[in-house]
């Protein structure tokens, strides 16, 4: 019998639970500060953050990301202020999801979603448009038909923090760095965190940066 | 510190570089301590200056090394002890003086720096992802650099309307301005037109224009480049690229033949931005807006990007065509013609949109392959290649410096807008004397002793002033600005002048004005009749080894036609295939019907162009060259200094440079020129020609040749320039006005008319007559008058115009509408025009 | 022999047959079968195999699709899984084993290093291995997740239920599609189907 020694570890696990997830079905459920494609927010009167500044271009390690700046319709302004991104693609067969495009953005427009479940047969898909990229009226980003979404997952799109602190000043040790600003996957304070309203000094910072 | 604040890419070089520590100190040197170490300063230089040259960086905005200091900005705050103890003062307004002992890192000179820089940032918005400036931005660096990163302002910040243009091609956000007064400063001192200023008082000053009057200078886009902060920005600019995508390359302008050093910027392979990089012996930094924003024509929809060709019908229209089939045509043709109807029968036109290698080629091409001497790479419209070759030469600089300077033929302001800022630098503030002649007013006029003279008269003119201060003058040294500023006569004139100067002075030098970008270089590479490489005569071909001496031309010592020659025979139908190496007859040469039927008339027109001009339109094979900023290669400007082009982003299409079509039309004619790149072509040149023997491609590549190197012909060949005797002008028509037609800077030519910003600057075609004449003839201003020339008869607008002198009417060459050079006949010495009310 | 191939409708090879009832549902039997079992060739380059194994184990179990047997000959695999950066040394022995690979076979490009050289834009990276071999479909990524490359499998799973039986789709932008065509004149010209010239 000595031959079914070697068994006794695969018999154990039949009686134990399955692991596997059936995953065109189901998904497991994502880390909070997963880096996933990206989303262009905007303002609540409908107006897109994004100002075309190109410094999301200037950063990326990949370069990946190509904006174009242009003057804002007088008429009909896509964005606050006198620029807008009028060209704005990502190419996510370079894109490394570093973050580093949301951290240098000055007006929070671009941040990431959790959704990675996507592939292409060809290389001209994999470049996102804006037209692809700009959340929906509701701050939801768009479901492109190649995506693999789950039922209620874009609830938990858009929630996003800076890696680092504004400026790396010592006072925003242990503050709330989710933003605030997004509408949808705003989230409670992590382990160890007080929110932002609560944090002492929270005042003086603001006013600093 | 002083790097801290070059961490982008900051526009090129401005004000003097880092002192050369092999340079030895001045006699009358003064000595100083700048950080703790000893410096010799020149005497009389500004403190600011001098640390920057012992490699001390202040930092400030209002002071700029070619403009007067003004000590408006105060950033440059340093803490100086002249002797009676340490006190802050700015440097840019502290001249050095002995024993002088400056801390520029100081706690006190810090505390300044930072508290200017906040008083600063109080008004000035913090848009900087969006402004223009934002990434080489003096201010955003100096913040970060010496600013006290926190402001205490806690008020709303000053606000104006956002940018308002102040000219078609400048935008002004006066949220941004710092009144730092160089934009200002720069508009009164160095372009002379005074026409933005302060306005208001206290917090509420602001730069603006004057009500209903634009910054309509041509040198405004220098204003957008000084700019400390993107108060003033480019509107053809805007948006267009931020400064971390920007690539650059050093080149030379070949707008116009100055040769203004320049940098050239792209992204994404298309050129955005040219800037303009300090150097010392041409341009100071500075740029004409033409040169600054004419990149833009690359991208019009008139630029050919594949070759063109007509089909079997002679009449079809010009179509898409393959490189293989467009060169096979044309060796075809070409080949056919020689055999039929000789050498001879082929003429090239034009080569000064070419470089240095380009024109080599060709004229290469021409005389060994082919085996013509018709090729001329001047109009008829420029002066005679003999004198320009032979004359003594002189520089701008010396120009600048000459005890005196006589100007004719040319409007500097026009033609070639940086050298009238130089010598306007000289003429007002150096108080050079110069003397003009012109029939009409010139910009330089109101500064100068202007002597009026009746176009065809200008030799009676200089034989006058010869004869009464010839001793005078010439007991210093002279430079002569000569050009070809009227193209209504036949320049013959001008020629007997500089004879007449040569005579009275003989070591009087001379700077040729000619106006077309490479016409320098086109020349010394031969691309005229008679004169091969280097300026030699065939006599000399010899020198230049078998290939020449060989030649067709050079055997039968003949020299060929030149454009006016080519042009009457292609009229003739004597030319069976006329080249036109980016030549638009149609609109460049004086005479518009001898042009016409010269097309008409000549065998097959073969054009070698960047746009599809109006004469590459009536062209049987259109074959597309890559354009400025699009190949590598050498320029010379109108001194003779010779300075590499910077080839930036890929031509358009399928275009590639002059010399790779002559080298594959060589090899489809059976011959192997063995030129694989343009650096190979230089080696040859320098090889070869003597002129060129002391400036080899390793010369030419070193960091030396940045300020371009002077190969200036050495005036001992064989090469001759007979001055035609004095003209004798045809005396004065009482009845008849005599014409006066030169060029303005915005006009039809092709670049500017492709580029949309410059596009609209042009003015329509106009007379301009003394207002004193309008009223004899009894129209107003905008009227409309016929005017008649023995050749034809055309109806303008008139308008009133007190630079012009009576019995004289001016008219702008190639502009929109009737053109002058419909009244004007070839080789005629004066064009005299009959004047009819409707 | 090619006269009895025209007279069943073949001479064409496979590519003219006449379906029938018969033929057909042996056509979608054929694709079944190929598609539920796929064997890929184990091409681990670098991080992104880490992610490759972690697809295979129990979490996501590649055996649900009949595709746990990585095979380390190319002879007996038919898909393969370019995880991870080709540097220049590599792309022909990657060639080779493509080569090798038996008929019908597809490739994945996983990852962004594999798919277009991605943050490696230097001399010793090929710049998408699509210049190597023709690629089926490209997981984005750096590196994708279990979940992406899944879904990069499933999508060859479609390609191969939708797709023709013998002949690889162009129209699919599979491979670079780089092709040289004589044009007018001696020059050889590159050409890029349906991209223009």
């Amino acid at each position: 019998m000595g031959y079914l020694n070697g068994f006794k570890v695969t018999f154990a696990r039949l009686f134990e639970d399955r692991v596997t997830t059936e995953f065109p079905a189901e998904k497991r459920p994502k880390p909070v500060r997963f880096h996933g494609r990206h989303v262009l927010n905007r303002h609540e009167d409908g107006m897109e953050k994004c100002i075309g500044c190109e410094l999301c271009a200037g950063v990326c390690p990949a370069k990946c990301i190509h904006v174009r700046g242009a003057d804002n319709p007088l008429d009909d302004p896509v964005s606050p202020g006198e620029r807008y991104g009028f060209v704005y693609e990502i190419n996510y067969l370079r894109c490394i999801h570093c973050d580093m495009c949301v951290e240098a953005c000055p007006t929070e427009a671009i941040t990431e979603s959790k959704i990675l479940e996507f592939s292409f047969t060809n290389r001209d898909d994999a470049i996102y448009t804006k037209q692809e990229l700009v959340v929906d009226d509701e701050g939801r980003p768009r479901h492109q038909p190649w995506e693999l979404w789950m039922e209620g997952e874009d609830e938990h799109l858009s929630g996003w923090m800076r890696a680092t602190a504004p400026s790396g000043a010592a006072a925003f040790e242990g503050r709330v760095g989710w933003s605030g600003d997004l509408g949808h996957g705003v989230r409670p304070p992590e382990e160890g965190q007080t929110a932002a309203d609560e944090f002492e000094g929270a005042e003086e910072t603001e006013a600093a940066t | 510190m002083s790097d801290a604040t070059r961490v982008y890419r900051s526009p090129p070089r401005e004000g003097s570089p880092v002192s050369d520590p092999t340079e030895a100190p001045p006699d009358d040197g003064v000595k100083i301590t700048i950080d703790g170490r000893e410096f010799t300063a020149h005497k009389g230089e500004l403190l600011i200056a001098a640390a920057e040259r012992a490699g001390t960086y202040i930092p400030h905005f209002c002071y700029h090394s070619r403009m007067s200091p003004v000590g408006m900005c105060r950033m440059c705050l340093v803490e100086v002890d002249s002797g009676r103890g340490p006190g802050l003062q700015p440097s840019c307004m502290v001249p050095v003086s002995d024993g002088m002992v400056v801390d520029t890192e100081s706690e006190t000179t810090k505390r300044a720096q930072e508290g200017i820089l906040e008083l600063l940032l109080i008004n000035h918005p913090l848009d900087c992802p969006v402004c223009d400036k934002g990434g080489e931005c003096p201010l955003q660096d100096q913040a970060v650099a010496f600013g006290p990163g926190e402001s205490r302002f806690v008020e709303e910040k000053r606000h104006y309307e956002k940018p308002i243009p102040i000219s078609d091609l400048v935008n002004l956000d006066r949220e941004r301005c710092i009144l730092c007064d160089r934009c200002t400063r720069f508009a009164r001192e160095v372009a002379g037109d005074p026409l933005i200023s302060f306005t208001e008082r206290g917090n509420r000053t602001q730069v603006l224009t004057f009500p209903d009057d634009p910054f309509s200078s041509y040198f405004s886009g220098n204003t957008v480049q000084i700019c400390p902060v993107g108060a003033l920005t480019a509107a053809p600019y805007r948006f267009r690229a931020r400064p971390w995508d920007l690539d650059q390359v050093e080149s030379t302008c070949t707008t116009c033949s100055v040769g203004c050093r320049i940098a050239v910027q792209s992204s994404g392979d298309q050129i955005v931005r040219r800037l303009g990089v300090d150097i010392d012996p041409v341009n100071h930094g500075w740029l004409c807006d033409r040169g600054r924003f004419d990149y833009e024509s690359a991208y019009s929809p008139e630029r050919i990007t594949d070759p063109l060709m007509r089909g079997r019908a002679g009449d079809s229209e010009l179509i898409e065509a393959t490189w293989p089939a467009a060169m096979a045509a044309t060796a075809e043709t070409l080949r056919e013609a020689i055999d039929a109807h000789g050498a001879s029968s082929v003429a090239v036109l034009g080569g000064a949109r070419l470089t240095n290698e380009d024109a080599y080629t060709w004229s290469k091409l021409a005389r060994t392959v082919i085996g013509t001497d018709n090729i001329d790479s001047q109009l008829a419209d420029g002066l005679a290649a003999e004198m320009v070759l032979t004359l003594p030469r002189a520089t701008i600089d010396e120009a600048c410096s000459a005890d005196t300077v006589i100007m004719f033929g040319v409007d500097p302001k026009e033609e070639l807008p940086v050298l009238h800022l130089r010598l306007r630098h000289a003429v007002v503030e150096d108080k050079v004397p110069m003397i003009e002649f012109s029939p009409v007013e010139t910009s330089l006029s109101r500064h100068c002793r202007s002597v009026r003279h009746l176009p065809g008269a200008l030799t009676e003119s200089v034989s006058e002033l010869l004869a009464s201060e010839g001793e005078r003058i010439g007991s210093g040294s002279v430079v002569v600005v000569v050009g070809r500023g009227s193209l209504a006569g036949s320049g013959e004139d001008i020629e007997a002048a500089v004879a007449a100067i040569r005579q009275a002075i003989p070591h009087a030098t001379f700077l040729p004005a000619l106006r077309r970008g490479n016409v320098m270089g086109a020349l010394q590479m031969g691309l005229s009749p008679g004169i091969l490489p280097g300026g030699l005569a065939f006599s000399e071909a010899d020198r230049l080894g078998e290939d020449w001496a060989g030649s067709q031309p050079v055997v039968s010592d003949e020299p060929g036609l030149d454009a006016a020659g080519i042009l009457a025979a292609a009229a003739a139908g004597r030319v069976a295939v006329l080249i036109l190496l980016g030549a638009d007859p149609l609109a460049d040469v004086p005479d518009r019907d001898l042009a016409e039927r010269a097309l008409a008339g000549a065998g097959t027109v073969v054009a070698v162009d960047t746009h599809l001009t109006v004469s590459a339109r009536r062209a049987h094979v259109v074959l597309p060259a890559s354009g400025p900023g699009e190949k590598a290669g050498t320029t010379t400007n109108l001194e003779g200094r010779i300075s590499r082009l910077g080839p930036k982003v890929t031509p358009p299409g399928t275009a590639r440079p002059d010399w790779m079509i002559a080298v594959e039309l060589a090899d489809r004619l059976g011959v192997d020129m063995g030129f694989a790149d343009s650096r190979r072509i230089w080696d040859e040149i320098s090889t070869v020609v003597p002129m060129f023997s002391d400036c080899p491609v390793e010369r030419i590549e070193s960091p030396e040749a940045q300020d371009g190197i002077l190969c200036r012909p050495a005036g001992d060949g064989d090469l001759r320039w007979d001055p035609p005797a004095a003209v004798a002008a045809p005396p004065v028509d009482a009845y008849a006005l005599r014409l006066v037609s030169s060029r303005k800077l915005y006009d039809q030519a092709t670049m500017t008319a492709n580029s949309p910003s410059l596009a609209g600057l042009a003015e329509e075609s106009r007379v301009r007559l003394n207002p004193r004449e309008l009223d004899r003839l009894g129209v107003t201003d905008g009227g409309r008058l016929a005017f008649v020339s023995p050749r034809t008869r055309i109806i303008a607008t008139v308008s009133g115009d007190e630079k012009v002198p009576r019995g004289v009417m001016a008219m702008t060459f190639n502009a929109a509408g009737p053109a002058a050079s419909e009244l004007i006949e070839l080789g005629t010495v004066v064009t005299e025009v009959r004047v009819e009310t409707l | 022999m090619s006269d009895w191939r025209s007279k069943v409708g073949m001479a064409d090879g496979l590519e003219s047959l006449n379906h029938n009832f018969l033929t057909s549902n042996i056509e979608e039997l054929v694709k079944w079968a190929r598609r539920r079992s796929l064997m890929p060739a184990t091409f681990g380059l670098a991080c992104c195999a880490i992610e490759m194994m972690a697809t295979g184990a129990a979490h996501y179990d590649l055996a649900r699709f009949g595709m746990e047997t990585f095979r380390a000959s190319p002879r007996q695999a038919d898909l393969m899984i370019v995880a991870g950066r080709v540097s220049q040394k590599m792309a022909p022995v990657l060639r080779t084993i493509y080569d090798q690979m038996m008929e019908p076979k597809w490739v994945i490009s996983m990852g962004v290093c594999a798919s277009s050289g991605g943050m490696f834009n230097n001399y010793a990276i090929v710049q998408g291995v699509d210049q190597v071999v023709p690629v089926d479909v490209y997981a984005p990524g750096c590196p994708p997740g279990p979940e992406t490359l899944l879904h990069a499998i499933l999508t060859v799973h479609e390609l191969i239920r939708t797709g023709e039986l013998t002949r690889r789709r162009d129209s699919a932008g599979g491979g670079a599609g780089i092709h040289l065509e004589i044009e007018a004149g001696p020059t050889p010209v590159a050409v890029r189907p349906g991209g223009g010239r």
